[in-house]
């Protein structure tokens, strides 16, 4: 094997890093690191333009600690997702989402799941980078014009001298051994060269302790007091041009900026011109409700259906969807027994029987007792609707055989 | 890859041979004995075969899955030119040609539905219809004729695609034709692609509308998940078992199992993520025609079976094959296999067997009779790989990238 001359070591104070020797081959890399492996040295490296196929056997690396590292990580985060939100939802800041419990399994496993994949894929990063002792800003064989092959076509083994085994003559000679097409000695020059530059070395430690400045000037604006103003960054959005509700003005006589509505003025659709259709009683009175339909309103089919459709919207959740006051709310109430609760009024106890229709209506635009008013949300027609058809769910449940139609009698059940 | 390569395989036993026959022989004698004493099991049952039926459904259900997930381990490969499943994809390859005797097997649910059974699918019934507006509303998708219409084109496009790969693969066993690789990475593609829209409306016909009122707009990935799974399991097990018997010693090593356990590793998080994601949105949102299906899982003995299903298809195999040294250690890889094919089955249960007699029975319907359907089923799937096992040899011997495969190494 014709390889160029080994160099002898450098005297005077230069010393030797490695030895580094060149193959033309995986094949050959593969076959001279079991030969380096088997004489034992542990301080050594191989360096291939790719990954090479079995190269982790013959170069007797045991498999890496990272994955335990990982997985430890992994439970870390899953523990401290969990942790952090039934700390927060359950002890910190207790709040019912969505009617699930405080502590609510399902709901905590998106986010333990993310901060489990997050520190596992964090660590794997920063794992990988530690485990290689990296980032490492220089290296010897940086240095060997021939080592510029490593990422091109051409393999490596370097044996360091801080190897126990290390020895001038017997490592030289196992190389030799190996029949690399180079054989060159790496001097050490890591003293002269490895040290951070002084300026960068004093930039990073100001920069260090400047990015605390921030940090304390919060913690101080937490736990001081102070008389002067608010900086303004950008005053013409902190200070806008406009009224703004609550505030005061020198423009308006009353000196304020919300304008009260001018005399006379009715809102949209709260024209009450009609007593009976949109208070249910008799013209100027107030407690002497009317008991027919107001004469605008008409009674038919589809006049009951969208009844049927408001009361089951609007009613149904307190008072049931028969009336019987066993809606779903008052049904959990219940169940809660937390003794503040008043049971909604069943509809069909005897005394609302005998009730005028512009009580009910009364009722539900004003409410009544715990019941608040439905005015604001249900309009004057509609509730008439609902009107109509609560009387109809009081016929229902008092009703005879009488009521139903004669053709009709022989499909009860 | 320039021509074909002229690689000469180990010298190995790639012939199914004898044993194919004689499991074809068994598996076809096991089968017809165990289905048909299942059918005589439900006939003797006064409940219009609603039991036999679910019972057969959760079973073909089961190997049909299997079958589908070789598919899709075969279109994957070629979808990505894979170099080192090569010596592994011709098993996948015989569980995938099962897919036309599985369109036979079919049968008995298609024509019983077809024949007015409406134990299976109550959809099919025109009274219940006419009671829920939600079925009427469903009823242009959901109605019978339809329903058989799919049902021909799931089993043909299925039926197709597989029959394709393996006559291709084996094709080029004799010809040594790199462009019959080419061809087939050239279909794999939309292959792929009606595998997944195929698989997904198979599952909504199939299994969510015995609950016609339920929907999961996840249920077609759910499936997808459990047959790649089981299916990684099959190939394992199928793989362990001829080289135990001698056959292809030389082309199947560590390396191998090691990727097949990665993918089940995969797959059965996969699943979890998928059955969670399915869990959440339904358990959050709360609206009845969705948290029925798990209300009715929910109660009584299905609650058990629930955790079960959860612990046993997510815990307990994903915690063990978290290892590389479990991936690459046969027996420990061999056992998670099984438990998989298991919890396979008892995740399609899950889905099937809650819907037996209306949701006012008692108690798991699970005895003697599933247990026929089950091994009948699988009797008959055996059979059938071992048929078209034993007419061809186990391995691509001329694919252009068998040489990847024999080198093929973890790093």
């Amino acid at each position: 094997m014709a390889h160029s001359k080994v160099p002898e070591r450098t005297s005077g104070d230069t010393k030797v890093y490695s030895y580094l020797a060149e193959y033309p081959t995986p094949q050959a890399l593969i076959e001279a690191c079991k030969a380096v492996r088997d004489a034992g040295y542990k301080k050594w490296d191989a360096y291939s333009p790719f990954p090479v196929h079995g190269i982790d056997p013959a170069m007797g690396i045991r498999p890496t600690i990272l994955p335990w590292i990982v997985l430890g990580a992994g439970l870390t985060g899953m523990l401290l997702g969990l942790v952090m939100q039934i700390g927060l939802n359950a002890f910190d800041y207790p709040w019912i989402i969505s009617g699930k419990p405080l502590w609510s399994v399902p709901a905590f496993v998106p986010v333990a799941f993310e901060t489990t994949i997050l520190l596992s894929a964090l660590t794997t990063f920063g794992g990988c980078l530690v485990l290689n002792n990296l980032p490492d800003l220089y290296h010897p064989l940086f240095k060997k014009k021939r080592f510029a092959k490593a990422t091109d076509d051409k393999f490596f083994i370097s044996i360091e001298s801080d190897d126990k085994l290390f020895d001038e003559q017997k490592t030289k000679s196992l190389l030799e051994r190996t029949h690399p097409t180079a054989l060159e000695t790496v001097e050490d020059d890591r003293k002269v060269n490895s040290a951070l530059p002084r300026p960068i070395v004093y930039g990073l430690l100001i920069a260090t302790f400047l990015s605390f400045v921030p940090m304390a000037r919060i913690a101080q604006a937490r736990y001081t007091k102070t008389t002067d103003p608010r900086f303004n960054l950008v005053s013409n959005m902190d200070y806008q041009e406009k009224y703004k509700s609550q505030r005061g003005t020198s423009f308006f006589a009353d000196k304020r900026t919300m304008r009260p509505p001018i005399p006379g003025t009715v809102a949209q659709d709260t024209l009450a011109l009609d007593d009976r259709y949109s208070r249910g009683v008799e013209p100027g009175t107030n407690d002497k409700f009317i008991s027919d339909f107001p004469p605008q309103f008409s009674v038919n089919a589809g006049a009951m259906q969208r009844g049927r459709e408001r009361f089951e919207i609007y009613c149904a959740p307190c008072h049931g969807l028969a009336g019987y006051g066993d809606g779903m709310v008052a049904r959990r109430a219940e169940e809660l027994a937390e003794g503040t609760w008043v049971a909604p009024t069943s509809l069909h106890e005897p005394r609302l029987a005998n009730e005028p229709l512009g009580y009910f209506y009364n009722v539900i635009s004003n409410g009544v007792r715990n019941m608040p008013g439905y005015a604001s949300q249900v309009t004057e027609e509609d509730r008439w609707l609902i009107v109509l058809y609560l009387r109809a769910l009081q016929r229902s449940q008092a009703g005879s055989v009488d009521d139903v139609p004669a053709d009709q009698r022989g499909a009860l059940r | 890859m320039n021509g074909p390569t002229l690689v000469e395989l180990p010298k190995d036993n790639y012939s199914f041979g004898a044993a194919g026959k004689r499991l074809t022989t068994i598996g076809a004698v096991v089968g017809v004995l165990a289905l048909s004493g299942a059918a005589a099991m439900g006939a003797a049952a006064d409940d219009h075969l609603g039991r036999f039926l679910h019972a057969y459904l959760l079973a073909f259900y089961y190997v049909l899955t299997v079958a589908l997930g070789c598919l899709f381990f075969v279109g994957i490969q070629y979808l990505f030119r894979a170099g080192w499943s090569v010596t592994v994809r011709r098993l996948a390859e015989l569980g995938a040609g099962t897919l036309p005797a599985l369109a036979i097997l079919a049968l008995p649910i298609i024509v019983a539905t077809a024949m007015g059974n409406h134990t299976l699918y109550t959809w099919t019934d025109h009274e219940v219809v006419k009671q829920s507006h939600l079925l009427e509303h469903k009823a242009p998708y959901l109605n019978l004729n339809f329903f058989l219409v799919r049902c021909v084109a799931y089993f043909g496009i299925w039926a197709l695609l597989s029959w394709f790969f393996l006559s291709r693969s084996t094709k080029q066993d004799a010809s040594g034709d790199p462009k019959l690789t080419r061809s087939m990475e050239i279909v794999s593609g939309p292959a792929t692609i009606l595998f997944a829209l195929t698989l997904t409306f198979a599952s909504i016909d199939l299994i969510m509308s015995l609950a016609p009122t339920w929907f999961s707009t996840m249920i077609g990935v759910y499936f997808f998940a459990g047959a790649a799974t089981s299916s990684l399991s099959f190939l394992i097990l199928f793989a362990m078992a001829l080289q135990k018997s001698g056959r292809m010693v030389n082309v199947l090593n560590t390396e191998h199992y090691h990727d097949l356990g990665k993918l089940l590793f995969g797959f059965t998080f996969f699943w979890s993520y998928v059955c969670f994601s399915q869990f959440m949105l339904i358990w959050y949102a709360n609206i009845p025609e969705e948290t029925e299906f798990y209300l009715h899982r929910f109660q009584g003995p299905w609650l058990a079976f629930s955790w079960f299903l959860l612990l046993g298809h997510w815990a307990f195999p994903m915690a063990g094959l978290l290892s590389r040294h479990v991936k690459r250690n046969r027996k420990a890889l061999a056992f998670f296999a099984v438990w998989l094919l298991v919890m396979h089955y008892v995740d399609i249960a899950w889905y099937v067997l809650p819907t037996v007699g209306g949701h006012d029975a008692h108690g798991i319907p699970f005895g003697p009779m599933e247990v026929l359907c089950w091994v009948g089923m699988i009797g008959v799937f055996l059979a059938v790989v071992g048929f078209l096992g034993s007419r061809r040899s186990l391995v691509p011997l001329k694919d252009p990238r068998v040489t990847e495969a024999l080198q093929f190494e973890n790093i």
